[in-house]
């Protein structure tokens, strides 16, 4: 027993973590050994970042604690971590334009080169410079802007500063994703190395060939709670899939529908389109009266295609083409010719927050609502009841200012405004995103009876389960190319969807 | 290490040295020179011309030095012309009883002091500092008014050695160098960086970021206060005006300070604001020299404005410009 109490470097007792009514992380309560590589895994949205980001002093805990090396551990902010032993190689980019490659492994930690409030630069520098060195990176130089260097050098950059204080955990935060094979061989290296040490590394990625192979143990995250804990050499790809998956189907306020009459007609044809850095040569059509699904992992492209549809992206290549063979070059484009778009960051992207509903509800529509080329407020007002009211959108008024709804109130007024609109297209991101359950179906049914009425949509999600729930058909991108398509059927599962993503 | 090798990494440290940085502010230099020796060849750009131009540029370098420190965070400061005058107000007042310590201490204390002001406000009341300041513009320049008592205040004729060089070329240097210093060798210098590039991330290294605001607004307004210094010493005597008027005073040392971010990459943020104080200086000077109305100077000092910010802003396509 004390054996194997002496071998844990942490415990996480019940940790919990919210952000408004979404519940990221509950109760995850396990232990991680000293010298190995531990495998987090989990669907978008299972809360591993959330998790790690507690750890790393990103995000204050709600609840529960942190046990490191047997006492308690808090951090509030990254360099606390550091200073007892967490450090982080994040996702993005963790170092910071305009300092040179020293100034960024040492941020936050200058004070050993201080002496009377004055830097030893020089010393700084060639520390700097024998800790690239020793790590095999000598072609970096140390006393150069970070700026000169390429987002895969300063990846390794990070690495170094993230690990050359021995810290007793490192954690790394879907960096592979980043990195090309070179940049992963020296990063594997790198874990490999620690763990020789006797230190810990937990990795956390999306790419279960790459977890398996580096990994001595994988727990799995879903829905924010800790499934299981595996010994890697026992398990393969498919189990760990069907652990992050396992939820049961069959959801009653999804679609009932299986009969599959799906109409010939083309209203929206997609060539060769393509977004520098996020995706390039997708081709499909979109059908009258279809909900077409779009999934994948975050950063699968998805997103970007959806804003691309409605000329909201830069450098967009390739063609968007109504069935009447207008192409749509720009966002007005869009508009005229029935197109909506909601975008996943409703607040910064949709909504003009400091204004009322009313305003928002009208916006695109003012061309329309105008009467020998005046606008009057009594149409207005009337335009907005009658829109919010139809998808009972809760408010004191159309009055009311967006800043004080919901976010599933916020999400009905976007799709009110479209609505008001008569768009025949609806491009819909991540429609449900941190919306309650009461409003989901709200805008479920209101999807289902737009359908209906022959109006196409296109859903962008996150959640593989609405998608199979709601869509027609679904495409699945992956590194942003379309991976995969499926038609709607009752038998379809979480685990095919999955199979094509990662 | 073959030659080769070593040739490689020669290249490669040039290319991303100060050196680099240097050659291309001194080819433009030379390039301007050139232009107005050839339009102008009797009036000039004699040798004694521009060590006039320098001489005056100077005033403006230490000015943007100053600057530097708020700029590099994303901040800003219009009430540097305001404080330029009330510092001048002062230090001449001061003089008049401990002479040179009174007018070195007067100026550049009161200089420190709005600083320290601005950057309190700035945070306490937590809106954009070009706001904060506008607003204390208009208070300094009136609290200038006051003190001066509506009179033009004269530095007396044996106080005027900041003037000519080489006290005035003293102070300026010894500014310079004060601000490499403070860049390079103290924790400031790092610190406003990173919060300039990203205030999240800084913020997550444990920086106290609202601290060293107020530190880069305390610095500005010390060097100010040296700028102040050189100002009333060079022109001799000091006016207050109200009514904004004191904005005409904030762009000289603007430019400046945006040449040295444009060059902050090369390591030599401080020198770019210096060369770049005496190109903007050729170019006055040279278009005074073909003869040009004085009103052109405003439309030279105008449109270099738009063309270095358009140069060294490269904001993320897309982003929301305001």
């Amino acid at each position: 027993m004390a054996d194997s109490s002496d071998n844990i470097i942490l415990v996480t007792e019940n940790i919990c973590k919210s952000f408004g009514i979404t519940k990221a992380v509950r109760n995850v309560s396990l232990s991680i050994q000293k010298g190995e590589i531990h495998g987090l895994i989990g669907e978008n949205g299972s809360g591993k970042s959330t998790f790690s980001s507690m750890l790393c002093g990103i995000y204050p805990i709600d609840s529960g604690r942190f046990i490191l090396d047997g006492t308690e551990y808090k951090a509030r902010n990254q360099i606390e971590a550091n200073r007892k032993g967490v450090s982080i190689i994040v996702q993005e980019t963790g170092t910071v334009s305009g300092l040179t490659v020293a100034e960024n492994i040492f941020l936050g930690n200058e004070d050993r080169f201080v002496k009377f409030g004055v830097k030893n630069t020089g010393l700084m520098n060639r520390e700097a410079q024998n800790l690239l060195n020793d790590f095999g990176f000598d072609r970096i130089l140390a006393n150069v802007v970070i700026d000169h260097y390429n987002f895969e050098d300063r990846k390794l950059i990070e690495m170094v500063k993230s690990t050359y204080f021995k810290p007793k955990i490192v954690v790394v935060d879907e960096t592979t994703t980043a990195l090309s094979q070179e940049g992963r061989l020296e990063l594997y290296e790198l874990m490999d190395r620690i763990r020789a040490d006797g230190r810990t590394v937990i990795f956390i990625s999306h790419d279960l060939t790459e977890v398996i192979a580096h990994t001595d143990r994988i727990s799995v995250l879903r829905d924010g709670e800790l499934i299981d804990t595996v010994i890697t050499k026992t398990v393969t790809e498919d189990d760990l899939r069907r652990l992050m998956v396992g939820r049961e189907l069959g959801n009653r306020y999804y679609r009932t529908d299986y009969d599959g009459n799906q109409s010939d007609d083309v209203v929206l044809k997609i060539r060769n389109l393509g977004v520098p850095d996020h995706f390039s040569n997708i081709n499909f059509d979109l059908h009258k009266g279809e909900i077409l699904g779009f999934g994948g992992l975050s950063e699968c492209g998805m997103h970007e295609l959806g804003k691309a549809l409605f000329a909201g992206s830069y450098h967009r290549t390739g063609t968007v083409t109504l069935a009447s063979g207008k192409e749509i070059n720009s966002i007005p484009d869009a508009i005229a010719n029935s197109i909506a778009y909601a975008s996943k960051d409703r607040d910064n992207e949709s909504l003009v927050s400091n204004t009322s509903i009313r305003d928002n509800i009208c916006l695109p529509s003012r061309q329309d609502l105008k009467k020998n080329g005046l606008l009057f407020k009594r149409n207005l007002d009337d335009f907005a009841w009658k829109n919010a009211e139809r998808i009972s959108v809760k408010m004191t008024g159309i009055d009311q200012s967006i800043s004080e709804l919901s976010g599933g109130n916020k999400q009905k007024v976007v799709l009110a405004r479209w609505l008001g609109k008569g768009s025949n297209i609806m491009v819909l991101d991540s429609p449900t995103r941190g919306i309650d359950v009461k409003v989901k179906a709200d805008i479920y049914n209101l999807m289902n009876e737009l359908r209906n009425e022959g109006k196409s949509i296109i859903m962008i999600s996150e959640e593989i389960l609405e998608l199979i729930g709601m869509c027609d058909r679904i495409i699945v991108m992956k590194n942003g190319s379309l991976n995969g398509e499926f038609f709607r059927n009752q038998d379809l599962n979480e685990e095919d969807l999955i199979a094509k993503m990662v | 290490m073959n030659l080769n090798v070593r040739f490689e990494n020669l290249k490669r440290k040039i290319a991303v040295g100060p050196l680099y940085g240097v050659i291309i502010l001194l080819l433009i230099a030379i390039f301007f020179w050139v232009f107005f020796k050839t339009l102008a060849p009797e009036n000039f750009g004699s040798l004694s011309n521009l060590s006039n131009y320098f001489l005056s540029s100077i005033i403006y370098s230490v000015g943007g030095c100053g600057l530097y420190f708020i700029v590099v965070m994303g901040l800003f400061d219009f009430s540097i012309g305001a404080n330029i005058i009330l510092s001048s107000v002062v230090g001449v007042i001061v003089s008049t009883y401990f002479g040179y310590p009174g007018l070195l201490i007067g100026s550049i204390a009161c200089g420190t002091m709005i600083g320290l002001l601005n950057g309190f406000l700035y945070i306490k009341l937590k809106i954009p500092s070009i706001i904060v300041t506008v607003g204390l513009m208009l208070i300094f320049e009136s609290a200038a008014y006051f003190i001066a008592g509506g009179k033009k205040q004269t530095l007396a004729v044996g106080l005027r050695a900041f003037g000519k060089a080489p006290a005035s070329i003293i102070l300026a240097v010894s500014a310079f160098l004060l601000t490499i210093f403070i860049l390079r060798n103290t924790k400031i210098g790092t610190y406003c960086y990173a919060i300039g590039s990203n205030e999240y991330v800084a913020k997550n290294m444990g920086i106290n970021v609202d601290k060293y605001k107020l530190i880069g607004f305390i610095l500005t307004h010390f060097f100010v206060g040296i700028m102040a210094v050189l100002t009333v010493s060079y022109g001799w005597s000091m006016t207050a005006i109200t009514g904004m008027e004191s904005m005409g005073r904030n762009f000289t040392p603007l430019m400046g300070t945006f040449l040295g971010l444009a060059f902050r990459k090369y390591g030599i943020p401080i020198t770019a604001i210096m060369i770049g104080e005496f190109i903007i200086s050729i170019i006055f000077n040279g278009f005074i020299a073909i003869g040009a109305p004085t009103t052109i100077q405003n439309v030279v000092t105008g449109a270099a404005l738009l063309i270095i910010v358009t140069l060294t802003a490269r904001p993320e396509e897309g982003a929301v410009v305001k």
